[in-house]
């Protein structure tokens, strides 16, 4: 086979104005608000995908379809500390916290989910929860 | 008697020396290196690749090695960079403690802030290089996820012991 009129087409293409210019810069893409705010104020202990860490930080992909199905879990969710006192606005914290069920769930999100509303995450989150593990115990063992 | 071997491998390359001149020869070996070389030059598909985190390497201007990088606004602790690893890499020997807290860097190259996640590398003790505090959007302990006086070698499944810190591209705020 002769190989010079293939290489003279590399040589061509390789060597061409546009090949020798650098990339055009690459458009960065912004990660959505709703989820840079669950990056900034719950992945580092939550992680990424919400799984935790072991006897650390407990895993949200299984509690959060749970917890939201009633209102006693859905008031433990805006009152959990991480949640009530970030610096997160009451409608910030309730998009973040439907955020996090629709993407962070292991379980299937139901098609009657209700999103979080500013004005709920504003009822419950003035009133602190004392005890954190025996709440959150007694929420998820019925289930 | 001719070793069967010999006698083929002697035929092969009397019909090759017939057949080829050796500058031919030369030259399409020196052809198929340099084509070789271009190939990964064409344009295959690049567009489809996804957009990393981090900005471009254009726009990625600085050394890891020293504080001032930007990345390092809200580091506190000793850089990977100078202990074996990189900017958002743990040196051998040592594990990155997943948690950890996360802050944003403005990008004086490109004009964007970066989320940055400040994993620590643990299970080693001090690496002791590069010191560097800087605490831009740092916040007191009494707010620990947005705090970088942690110890978050405590977040670890290898231990306690603190090493150094990276400081990873994980999203682009604004």
């Amino acid at each position: 086979m002769k190989l010079g009129p293939f290489c003279a087409g590399v040589i061509a293409v390789a060597c061409s104005p546009g090949a020798l210019q650098p990339k055009a810069a690459q458009a960065i893409m912004l990660t959505p608000p709703v989820q840079a705010n669950y990056m900034l104020n719950c992945m580092g202990c939550h992680l990424a995908d919400g799984s935790g860490a072991a006897g650390k930080v407990p895993s949200v992909r299984d509690s959060l379809v749970v917890l939201s199905r009633s209102s006693a879990g859905r008031r433990y969710l805006v009152q959990v500390p991480g949640a009530s006192q970030s610096p997160l606005s009451d409608l910030e914290l309730a998009q973040v916290l439907s955020w996090m069920v629709r993407n962070l769930s292991a379980r299937p999100v139901p098609a009657d989910f209700a999103e979080f509303t500013a004005a709920e995450v504003a009822a419950y989150r003035r009133s602190p929860l004392v005890d954190v593990r025996q709440t959150r115990a007694r929420l998820l063992e019925a289930d | 008697m001719r070793n069967p071997i010999d006698a083929l491998v002697e035929r092969m390359a009397r019909g090759l020396a017939r057949r080829v001149s050796r500058r031919g020869f030369l030259g399409n070996v020196g052809a198929l290196l340099f084509s070789a070389a271009g190939l990964p030059l064409l344009p295959v598909a690049r567009g489809a690749s996804p957009a990393a985190a981090g900005p471009a390497a254009a726009a990625d201007r600085g050394d890891p090695q020293t504080c001032e990088y930007w990345r390092h606004c809200a580091i506190d602790g000793f850089l990977c960079a100078c202990c074996g690893g990189s900017a958002h890499s743990c040196p051998p020997g040592t594990e990155a403690s997943a948690v950890t807290w996360v802050g944003t860097c403005h990008n004086p190259s490109d004009g964007h802030d970066y989320i940055v996640s400040y994993n620590d590398c643990c299970g080693k003790s001090e690496c002791g290089r590069c010191l560097c505090n800087r605490n831009e959007g740092d916040k007191p302990l009494y707010m620990p996820f947005k705090s970088n006086d942690y110890n978050w070698c405590a977040g670890s499944k290898v231990g306690i012991s603190y090493h150094c810190s990276t400081a990873r591209v994980v999203g682009v705020a604004k």
